[in-house]
């Protein structure tokens, strides 16, 4: 299965390659929300009690988790591509093992994001955001997007083949991602937010990674909010895999 | 080879893809499943290559249960689907190469085997370009390539020259007849072209809605037929039984088929039982608008055996993806009502009385890719051409801008009339009376 997934991994990447625009086409977005929001809430920091010294300061994570949503939450609009091509048949009358079709496009999509997300961070410094610059914790940072990536890379290839269409494959896209960004402290601190939606965000995983993200980038990093964030966003990957996988072996006519 | 006895499969839909079908495939041979889109050939093909399930029935492929041991099926089989499943943004080389990965071959191994393909294909020149600059008939032959690369001893073949140019399609039916004579490779292929089945199989297994109707050898098939078949086309027949009957008389008939408004005579001797015929038909009040015969083709044996021609029969049935979705969510209602309103599009020419014909063609708005593609159905005579276009050259120097000539009725055909709207008349206009240098469509020149 190992050996299959590293095959197929290689192959996603090679395509990447072979169409690099692409991926900078989905950097432009974070990159204007980082602009955008970065200057319209400039101010959000005067407020009293506003939990960073500047406004960017504060959206890095969140910009950063938002990288991994608008990069992987289509995932699976490539797999319909795939199917009707007839390269998943190919794959399927091969002993491929079938996990190892689902992991590798899954690990191709997050392994993207988290290229694309060190991307949005160096032009973050280059705006002027201060975070930490310790590599290790860059690095965990980076830990926790690879696991939104393929959590969410594996919702997107699990629909897609509930689905079976793309329209309703990328209504879906949206309907997860967009709320669930807006239900987290990603662009607004947990203090300025209403009670119902701060109450929203106990059970939004992806409030989970953007608080593991921020702990871990604060100038003054906190190791356990950061465990916390983290061990919730590693079981959530691991059952939306898990779900993908399962989703795939059933998929037969 | 291969073995399949009583094999039921129903979709999710609730369609029924295959229905009590048995089939063997001895080792060495070519077998074709000739049937229309949506008579189950393909439904057949996927659970015998394991990609479906089924409801009832054994199924055995290389002596493995399709079923209990599909690693050992797979392992011991090529497939190539409809569509292609070669990648296009990988190269030649790089999709044989991942191909060999997944059946686990050795590294060593692969790049020999690939040497050996390339080169039994031809595409050692090509095999570094992406596949996305190959022709049609190159991405076919890589997909066969790959499909062989673990040197399997059966191969599936699903509408192999679906979509090609006919040189494309000549050269491909070569390459798979020495791939069986050769290397004795099984190759069950499935089609709806005659002409494939006929020249390609050693036998041929005819599947309508599901189940096999015949099979057997095509020079087989077609002499049981014997003799010749005289096609009657009648307008508007009111009373298709006494037809039948009147005409079963005649003892050179030997068997007759109704094809909505079309019957089919097997007859012994074609040119003498003509004028008899046609006889019978006038002392009977009916009208024949067109009568045709030929020696039996593979056609004649497809309706022989299932009622309707095989262009006739052609519906896409399978899978229809909003079907899952009609229905849901309020649409149901609407589309109904939508579907009703359309015009029945299936109604196939020789159906329309003339009036019906004239009427849809004034009403219809003809787009650029309909006019083109009835410029190709058209069969133009030269003097029709050539009246036509004496016709046309008047009109430009008389009148630059109106157009007003109508080219010539073609006598026994009611759908060429020629709409009578402008927007048509630019067409005609951009696509023949400018364009000095075209062919015309029966080949000659301006």
């Amino acid at each position: 299965m190992l050996a299959d997934t590293w095959y197929l991994f290689n192959k996603y990447v090679k395509i990447s390659m072979r169409m690099p625009l692409w991926s900078l086409f989905s950097l432009i977005q974070p990159l204007i929300w980082l602009f955008i929001f970065g200057s319209l809430f400039e101010y959000f920091a005067d407020l009293p009690g506003f939990p960073a010294e500047t406004y960017i300061d504060y959206f890095v994570p969140g910009v950063l988790i938002m990288t991994v949503l608008f990069g992987s939450s289509w995932a699976g609009v490539s797999l319909l591509r795939e199917i009707s091509a007839g390269t998943v048949d190919k794959m399927l009358v091969s002993p491929a093992s079938r996990s190892a079709i689902v992991l590798s496009r899954v690990l191709h999509s997050a392994v993207q994001v988290v290229i694309q997300a060190s991307i949005v961070l160096v032009a973050a410094w280059m705006m002027g955001a201060t975070t930490s610059y310790n590599p290790i914790y860059i690095l965990l940072a980076m830990s926790v997007i690879l696991l939104l990536g393929i959590a969410f890379a594996a919702l997107s290839n699990g629909l897609a083949i509930m689905l079976q269409r793309e329209e309703p494959l990328v209504i879906m896209g949206n309907l997860m991602t967009m709320p669930l960004m807006f239900f987290s402290s990603a662009m607004v601190p947990e203090k300025f937010m209403p009670e119902w939606i701060h109450a929203i965000g106990i059970v939004n995983p992806i409030e989970y990674a953007v608080t593991a993200v921020r702990s871990i980038l604060a100038a003054e990093p906190d190791l356990n909010g950061f465990a916390t964030g983290f061990g919730v966003t590693f079981l959530f990957s691991a059952a939306t895999l898990y779900w993908a996988i399962s989703a795939f072996k059933t998929y037969r006519d | 080879m291969i073995s399949i006895k009583n094999l039921n499969k129903t979709y999710a839909s609730g369609a029924l893809a295959v229905n009590q079908l048995s089939l063997n495939v001895s080792a060495g041979e070519i077998l074709a499943l000739l049937g229309p889109n949506g008579a189950g050939k393909s439904s057949t093909i996927r659970v015998l290559t394991t990609l479906s399930g089924f409801d009832e029935g054994e199924v055995t492929v290389a002596g493995f249960n399709v079923d209990s041991e599909q690693e050992k099926v797979r392992q011991s089989i090529g497939y190539v689907a409809q569509e292609t499943g070669v990648d296009y943004f990988l190269t030649g080389r790089e999709n044989l190469t991942l191909q060999g990965h997944l059946y686990r071959m050795t590294k060593k191994d692969i790049t020999s085997r690939i040497d050996e393909l390339a080169n039994y294909f031809e595409l050692t020149d090509v095999l570094d370009n992406l596949v996305s600059n190959y022709s049609g008939g190159m991405r076919r032959k890589l997909d066969i390539a790959t499909a062989l690369i673990h040197r399997p001893k059966t191969l599936f073949l699903d509408e192999p020259t679906l979509g090609l140019d006919t040189p494309s399609r000549q050269s491909l039916w070569q390459y798979i007849r020495k791939l069986n004579d050769e290397f004795s490779l099984t190759i069950l292929l499935t089609t709806h072209y005659l002409e494939e089945a006929d020249k390609l199989a050693n036998r041929v297994a005819i599947i309508h809605k599901g189940q096999i109707k015949i099979i057997d050898k095509p020079e087989k098939l077609k002499d049981e037929i014997r003799g010749d078949v005289v096609s009657l086309q009648f307008s508007k027949p009111e009373n298709k039984n006494q037809i039948a009957e009147a005409l079963g008389r005649n003892d050179f008939v030997k068997d007759q088929k109704w094809e909505q408004d079309k019957l089919h005579l097997y007859v012994s001797n074609g040119a003498t039982s003509i004028p008899r015929l046609i006889e019978s038909c006038s002392e009977l009040n009916c009208n024949v608008e067109n009568v045709s015969y030929s020696r039996p083709t593979l056609d004649d044996v497809f309706i022989q055996y299932t009622g309707s021609s095989i262009d006739a029969s052609e519906s896409d049935s399978e899978n229809k993806w909003w079907e899952k979705w009609a229905g849901k969510g309020g649409g149901g209602k609407w589309a109904q009502k939508w579907q009703e309103d359309q015009p029945d599009e299936s109604t196939t020419d020789s159906q329309w009385t003339t009036e019906e014909a004239e009427q849809w063609h004034k009403n219809k708005q003809w787009s650029k890719d309909e006019t083109a593609q009835w410029q190709d159905n058209k069969q133009w005579s030269k003097e029709e051409s050539a009246a036509w276009h004496e016709d046309q050259n008047q009109d430009q120097n008389e009148n630059q801008n109106q157009n007003t000539s109508n080219p010539p009725e073609q006598a026994n055909s009611k759908t060429n009339s020629w709409p009578e709207n402008n927007e048509w008349k630019e067409n005609s206009n951009q696509q023949w009376d400018n364009s000095d240098n075209k062919k015309w469509p029966d080949g000659s020149d301006k």
